[in-house]
């Protein structure tokens, strides 16, 4: 579904990407694991285009879209939850949901898809008209993603969504990722530091180490090898 | 989502004050100066409420945009006056340079500087301001720093008799009808796909993007249009009621500060937040200024101090919060 070929990307004089690639297939959760400053959320970013890409090539269901918007993206089905909690602190929860289905596909699916999210996240029902900037920090995580969800993707891209929650909550966190994928048929791009949580629900699982990919396989794989858990995940 | 009927009813209070200032002016002797400068200080705060308000981006060269509508304005009037064929039609093409001038500077200077976020944004449009009037100062385009006189070519197309009635009265006239179209653009921008697009991105810019929003489009379409509302505030408040521009004059960064405090005293991206602060603002600094001359400033800044510490959201961004949900609130947005 998604192919990103020899990406090169950066900030100013300072490259960041040294061409990875990875492939996500459609209806996987695909794992990226690596610790702080390899380039994880720039490989996302590159690939959503919010940072520009210097080489390489983004394929999304077999479509060059290295130099497409990021707003046209979106509408192809794309969806990031960036790192932190971007919602829009002064609306309701209900209204961060709303700006969600802002695509033009999106907008007729709106009731179907805040129900979606509803059944997903019960507790956002019950917060449906709380300033979304005065819930706690697991459930700000729950809006993000639920209002990635409005926008009717089909392929969505996670930045360390279990970041700064409470052990239990990433728990939640990760139950809700397998659901979208089991449930909603979602295709699920999941960068993540917690290793061991990630292995458990991913199909797939790349490792990157100085902005490339050092090894990849399946989390059994990943998990049987010690060289490759000693040298680049520290468990 | 609300109803589509009464979408456009918080227009009736807005309305409502500039036909009380109209009135004013016109029947009560004495009273057109101060019902004037009221009206200039509640279009400049609805025109500028376009970009400030509603992206929470903050310019600081914003003058220039009135800077150049007066120039377009005086322009047309200085160059078209011995057309006789075209008589006051030539203040419509005023109009419309006034409009192109501040539309074109405005391209220019969004397509480069609404790339930068936050207080770079800011520091980078007081150089436009500055920049532009030494531009014309040094390299004598428009006449320099020796600026603009054409009360003569005024006189030529109007008539002395219609041209004084031009400058003490039309013009304030013109003026307030630009804020009401300011404030029916403003509202109609709320109510549209480019409101909530607005909203979300002065909320994070960043989630804006992800949500879709192509941040970059909606941010020019608000400059632009502010930017033409003061080219036409320019046009009409300087050019027509004083019949000569210099570039210290138009160029002076003191009518940004005062846009700033507009909107902000009446509550940023509400609509009727610039009327009010156009209200508080106009009256501090008449009635201050006659009854403690000199002190005006020295009594000004503490007034404001306590409406922002008061109402950090500005007064009708207060108001709104209070009235949500009660049948009053359905008019103040």
């Amino acid at each position: 579904m998604l192919d990103v070929k020899d990406l090169e990307s950066g900030y100013g004089p300072m490259q960041v990407l040294w061409k990875p690639s990875l492939t996500v297939k459609k209806g996987n959760i695909t794992s990226l694991l690596g610790p702080n400053g390899v380039g994880k959320s720039t490989l996302l970013e590159t690939v959503f285009g919010s940072v520009p890409p210097w080489g390489g090539q983004v394929l999304y269901n077999g479509v060059d879209v290295t130099r497409v918007p990021t707003h046209k993206k979106v509408d192809m089905g794309l969806a990031l939850v960036p790192e932190g909690k971007h919602l829009f602190p002064s609306m309701t929860v209900y209204e961060n949901l709303a700006m969600g289905a802002y695509p033009k596909k999106a907008m007729p699916h709106r009731e179907k898809n805040m129900q979606l999210v509803y059944a997903l996240f019960p507790r956002l029902k019950e917060r449906s008209e709380q300033a979304a900037g005065s819930l706690s920090g697991g459930e700000q995580q729950m809006v993000t993603i639920s209002r990635a969800l409005m926008t009717q993707p089909q392929l969505i891209m996670l930045d360390e969504p279990s970041q700064g929650l409470a052990p239990l909550l990433v728990r939640e966190v990760f139950e809700t990722i397998v659901k979208m994928k089991t449930d909603i048929g979602l295709t699920v791009l999941l960068i993540e530091q917690n290793a061991d949580a990630s292995l458990n629900s991913a199909d797939y699982v790349y490792i990157m180490h100085e902005g490339t990919i050092k090894a990849e396989g399946t989390p059994e794989e990943i998990k049987g090898s010690s060289e490759i858990r000693e040298a680049y995940l520290g468990i | 989502m609300k109803k589509d009927t009464g979408k456009y009813l918080p227009l009736i209070p807005v309305f409502a004050v500039y036909l009380v200032l109209f009135l004013m002016g016109k029947n009560m002797s004495g009273m057109w100066q101060l019902m004037a400068m009221l009206l200039f200080y509640c279009a400049l705060g609805q025109a500028f409420n376009i970009f400030l308000g509603m992206t929470g981006y903050v310019d600081f060269g914003y003058v220039a945009f009135m800077g150049v509508g007066t120039y377009g304005m005086a322009l047309s009037i200085v160059h078209l006056a011995h057309y006789e064929v075209l008589g006051a039609w030539v203040i419509v093409i005023g109009f419309i340079m006034a409009i192109l001038f501040s539309t074109i500077l405005s391209l220019a200077v969004g397509a480069v500087a609404l790339r930068l976020r936050g207080a770079y944004f800011a520091i980078a449009t007081i150089g436009v301001n500055e920049g532009f009037r030494f531009l014309i100062e040094g390299a004598r385009i428009w006449n320099g720093s020796e600026g603009l006189i054409f009360m003569g070519e005024l006189n030529q197309i109007l008539g002395r008799e219609a041209a004084s009635v031009l400058a003490t009265f039309w013009a304030d006239v013109m003026v307030l009808v630009i804020a009401a179209l300011a404030a029916a653009v403003t509202l109609v921008y709320m109510r549209s796909k480019i409101g909530y697009a607005l909203t979300a991105l002065r909320e994070d810019e960043d989630a804006a993007k992800v949500m879709g929003i192509n941040v970059t489009k909606f941010k020019i379409v608000a400059f632009v249009t502010s930017a033409s509302f003061a080219g036409l505030v320019g046009a009409s408040t300087w050019a027509l009621k004083t019949p000569y521009v210099f570039p210290p004059e138009v160029f002076e960064i003191h009518y940004t500060i005062e846009a700033i405090i507009i909107v902000l005293l009446g509550g940023a991206g509400t609509l009727l937040g610039p009327v009010a602060g156009g209200l508080i603002y106009g009256l501090s600094k008449y009635y201050l200024s006659i009854f403690l001359p000199g002190f005006q400033l020295l009594i000004f800044a503490p007034i404001i101090i306590c409406i922002i510490v008061l109402f950090p959201e500005g007064v009708v961004g207060m108001l709104k919060k209070r009235l949500r949900d009660t049948a009053l609130g359905r008019y103040i947005v």
